[in-house]
């Protein structure tokens, strides 16, 4: 190794290992959405995202056992509850157990005077007390009669049952052995919030396996465990996505492998042909990581991808080399192409690093870093790695048929044109069916998870996960007003069979209007005192009795209203806390809705009255192709950036446009086949034509560039040739997924370079030897 | 020996033997068991009631009328006709509370202290001891024509409401129900009962 050598491979592993050490010590991985989040987002995406994130009915979990007497659950039910709560891992746990109950109801017993409906200036008149006192005393002459009778003198006109009436939902689980079941009294039912965000697939997917290890400790004897809720789903999708992109990684890798092995006979060669790609991956994510401090996950996978046009670079400049030729020798005839496949990709990837989204510009800056580093190392490393080529020279055979078929590409220019021109053609008749705007199809959840989901969502009366009223404003006071409207609106849409049941926050926490407005209709003690004798006078029940209702009242009135705060410590607050919050936007009050069943009459409803009916799904669908019409802009951006850098170094726009018109004509066809097998394009797709173009323009530059001799043109056809045979069998091995989004990405990224390959052929420059060098 | 002690002999005899008689002829204790077992013979009861409330919180005890029903083994229904039309449907698990202005159907569990006392009548009335041991501890005392039940709560969902629950009646016809509450009212039921 020369000197300049040296201090090139020790200057590479020392940046290599400064990164490497920095990574290990400090990368951020997250998996938060916010990064798709567009500058311009609206306070409803805002909410979306913080409901996807945070949102209380985003991160519960249903829990069934069944599958033993009721007994039986019952005990586990309770076992398992007291050890999730101890867990830490949830912020609460409920499984209906009477304690619980019992301390809300206090708590509700206790301030009954402001959060009873019924409290009003004439119900404490002599009138009113009359007839909430025959009411009482016809309860008292029923079964129901035990029940009212403890409460009697403190609670004559009974508020709390008012409270209750609204509180209670009769579509709720039934209460057996102490603890919820379903209706049929065969499955036990418990819910649980994590404290982790619902994002968070991998803390939803410990969640999990708490859940599963404490019912292993708990379980009494025979049954079951059923799960279910958004982490529970995320965790799933995350462990099979997770475990087949290792599977089919692993045999790509062994193709992909097998393929330079069987063209260098190397072992050294080898593993220098994955250093240029190793490099790009940890310097690019490194700058990410400098640069925005932490790296998104969706980001590390496009960007790892994108970066994996880097495999071809040593192809080009290892299959260039004769046997035993150094390789700075071989690196001086492809350099100008090699830099222009460097560069293009970099031009096509700057459009997106000065996004003002964060996640295209993660991204942009991941490909720009991470290829230029790339092309570094293939440009100035690996030939003072390994000075001469190793290994035997290539079996011709294989690639003479593969040469005459390149070769014999040209004639076909107008059956490729025709190709061409249909797929336009279909593109223009598809134009608009081209976007899959549901990107939950593309990781489904089983057919029988999603009806266990709704047979335990009903059996609980647990909220839809789809649907919300937000009711936003300036402050608490505001939205909680707001939220007293959204009550009265949605009793009535229960009444038409709208929907099933609701829950706003307003019901544990009127307004301080609303609550003072109470206050206000409640008698001094002197006033209420009069007027219960005089509504006692002609009653059933004795005067003299009801001192505790005097005092109630009279400790009412004055009390400082009702706040957040008065609920800390107990289940109530998690309840309001995660319906009732701030953010950029201000203040916000979620409904969340049960049993929902005319959302166009609801939103219709919402609106009139000033608040937003949120259908989640949309939302976020609306959210994810807003950033890939973004990401479309980026990638129209990057061609146009590309095409100029093409005019500027090759000084000839035809030529420039030679080179490019095949990628973006592969591209179309691309997309037409994959319309044509049934597939819709989504973001994903979209990363993998991006992937395509890089690849496709290598493939045109280098098949464009003049050769000295037919024995080098023969090389560069070869090199080609092993290019696209590595691409289409890792990305071959991705497309026979039946995950949709890996089958999404594995097809769009083989069919697209098959195309690139065919059409950098046909339309191929043919230059007389000794040309041009570029 | 003189007649007239022999007299008195033969008199003791007579008054032994009618003791040991009636002492064999005389009903024997009831138990729990053999209660249920009598009871379970119905298959269905109608029956009328008045239903006193004595509560220190009113100026003369409450007293309030209605019908049982009952049909064998699960379904019973106590109708409130004074002071205020009511009816109380529990069939089997469910509850269902009816009045002019609404109806209502909820699961017994969650209905509280009611649904456990009607399910202690329902119980009584079907003979279904284990039924009853699961919320109340069951003593039985008297004899078949005049028998008692004592039903003390176990569960915190009914000692809240009540203390103690004394019913009683003949063969297989139930009399009174008898309930102290723990706020120290006190409600005597009169039941009527005709069994076809």
């Amino acid at each position: 190794m020369t000197r300049g050598a040296r201090s090139v491979v020790a200057l590479w592993l020392a940046v290599l290992a400064a990164c490497g050490t920095w990574l290990a010590r400090d990368l951020a991985v997250t998996t938060d959405l916010s990064a798709f989040l567009p500058p311009s987002a609206t306070p409803t995406q805002r909410i979306l995202l913080g409901q996807l994130r945070d949102g209380a009915t985003a991160r519960l979990v249903l829990i069934g056992l069944q599958g033993d007497s009721s007994a039986a659950l019952a005990q586990t039910s309770m076992a398992l509850a007291r050890r999730l709560k101890a867990s830490g891992l949830f912020a609460y746990v409920a499984n209906g157990d009477s304690g619980t109950l019992r301390q809300e109801q206090a708590f509700l017993f206790e301030h009954r005077y402001v959060l009873s409906p019924a409290v009003r200036p004439e119900r404490f008149s002599i009138e009113g007390l009359k007839a909430a006192l025959a009411e009482t005393y016809g309860l008292l002459g029923s079964p129901a009669g035990v029940l009212v009778r403890p409460t009697l003198s403190s609670d004559p006109t009974g508020e709390m049952r008012q409270i209750l009436a609204r509180l209670t939902p009769t579509e709720g689980p039934d209460s057996r052995d102490g603890v919820w079941f379903s209706h049929d009294g065969r499955r036990a039912l418990l819910v649980a919030q994590t404290r982790a965000p619902a994002f968070d697939a991998l803390a939803q997917g410990r969640a999990v396996r708490a859940i599963q290890a404490a019912y292993a400790a708990t379980r009494a004897g025979a049954g079951s465990l059923l799960l279910s809720g958004p982490g529970v789903f995320a965790a799933r999708i995350h462990d099979t996505v997770e475990s087949e992109i290792w599977r089919l990684s692993a045999l790509g890798a062994v193709l992909v492998l097998g393929i330079l092995y069987a063209v260098y006979r190397s072992a050294a060669m080898l593993a220098a042909s994955f250093l240029p790609v190793v490099s790009g991956i940890v310097v690019g994510v490194t700058t990410v990581a400098l640069g925005f401090g932490k790296v998104h996950g969706i980001t590390l996978g496009f960007g790892v991808t994108l970066i994996g046009e880097a495999i071809d670079y040593p192809t080009y400049l290892f299959m260039q080399a004769r046997a035993g030729e150094p390789l700075a020798d071989a690196l001086a005839r492809i350099r100008p192409t090699l830099n222009l496949a460097v560069l293009t990709t970099v031009f096509g990837a700057l459009a997106m690093v000065f996004s003002s989204f964060a996640g295209l510009a993660q991204l942009g800056v991941l490909t720009v870093a991470g290829v230029a580093t790339a092309g570094l190392t293939t440009r100035w490393v690996l030939p003072a790695l390994v000075p001469v080529r190793l290994g035997s020279s290539v079996p011709g055979t294989p690639f003479s048929v593969l040469s005459r078929a390149v070769n014999f590409a040209p004639r076909l220019r107008w059956v490729a044109a025709l190709l061409v021109i249909a797929a336009f053609g279909l593109l223009a008749w598809k134009h608009d069916r081209l976007w899959n705007d549901d990107i939950s199809s593309l990781t489904p959840v089983p057919e029988s998870a999603k009806q266990l989901d709704q047979s335990l969502r009903h059996e609980l009366g647990a909220p839809s996960l789809r649907y919300l009223v937000l009711a936003r404003g300036q402050s608490r006071q505001q939205v909680l007003q707001a939220s007293e409207t959204a009550a009265g609106w949605l009793r009535d849409a229960v009444r038409k069979g709208w929907l099933a049941g609701f829950d706003v926050p307003s019901t544990y926490l009127p307004s301080r209007v609303t609550q003072e407005r109470r206050q206000v209709a409640l008698p001094p003690r002197e006033v209420l005192a009069g007027r219960l004798d005089a509504a006692l006078a002609d009653s059933p029940f004795r005067s003299g009795g009801f001192a505790p209702f005097l005092d109630a009242v009279a400790r009412a009135r004055s009390a400082p209203p009702l706040e957040l705060r008065s609920f800390a410590g107990t289940a109530l607050a998690v309840k309001i806390d995660a319906q009732l919050f701030r953010n950029e936007d201000g203040w916000n009050a979620l409904a969340t809705l049960r049993g929902v069943e005319a959302p166009a009459e609801l939103a219709r409803e919402a609106s009139r009255h000033g608040q937003e009916f949120i259908d989640l799904k949309t939302e976020s669908n609306r959210l994810v192709s807003t950033y890939r019409d973004r990401a479309l802009w980026c990638v129209a951006l990057g061609l146009l950036g590309i095409f100029v850098l093409l005019c500027l170094t090759i000084r000839n726009v035809r030529r420039a446009a030679r080179v490019i018109a095949p990628i973006l004509a592969a591209v179309v066809l691309d997309v037409a086949l994959l319309l044509l097998l049934g597939q819709r394009l989504s973001l994903f797709n979209l990363v993998a034509l991006l992937l395509v173009v890089g690849v496709g323009l290598n493939y045109a530059l280098f098949f464009d560039r003049c050769h000295a001799d037919e024995d080098e043109r023969a090389r560069t056809q070869r090199s080609l040739l092993v290019c696209a045979a590595t691409t289409l069998s890792a990305f071959g091995c991705l497309a026979v997924s039946r995950i949709p989004v890996l089958h999404a990405i594995g097809l769009t990224v083989t069919l697209g370079a098959a195309w690139s390959l065919f059409l950098a052929a046909v339309f191929a420059h043919r230059p007389e030897a000794g040309g041009s060098p570029v | 020996m003189t007649s007239g002690t022999k007299a008195i002999a033969n008199a003791a005899i007579a008054l032994c033997a009618a003791i040991v008689l009636s002492a064999a002829a005389s009903p024997a204790a009831i138990d729990a068991q053999g209660l249920m077992k009598m009871l379970a013979s119905v298959e269905s009861a109608t029956a009328s009631y008045v239903e006193t409330r004595y509560s220190p919180l009113l100026k003369s005890p409450l007293v309030s009328r209605g019908t049982l029903s009952y049909r064998r083994p699960n379904w019973l229904e106590e109708h409130v006709q004074s002071p205020r039309d009511e009816r109380f449907v529990l069939q089997g698990e469910r509850l269902t509370i009816e009045n002019a202005s609404r109806s209502v159907t909820v699961n017994a569990g969650s209905a509280g202290g009611i649904a456990a006392l009607i399910e202690g009548v329902r119980a009584t009335r079907a003979g279904d001891l284990a039924a009853l041991e699961r919320d109340f501890q069951v003593t039985a005392s008297g004899t078949r024509e005049r028998w008692q039940l004592r039903l003390q709560p176990r569960t915190p969902a009914l000692t809240q409401y009540v203390r103690d629950i004394t019913i009683s009646g003949s063969r297989a016809r139930i009399q009174t129900i008898e309930v102290l509450e723990a706020s120290g009212d006190r409600t005597v039921m009169e039941v009527q009962e005709s069994l076809p």
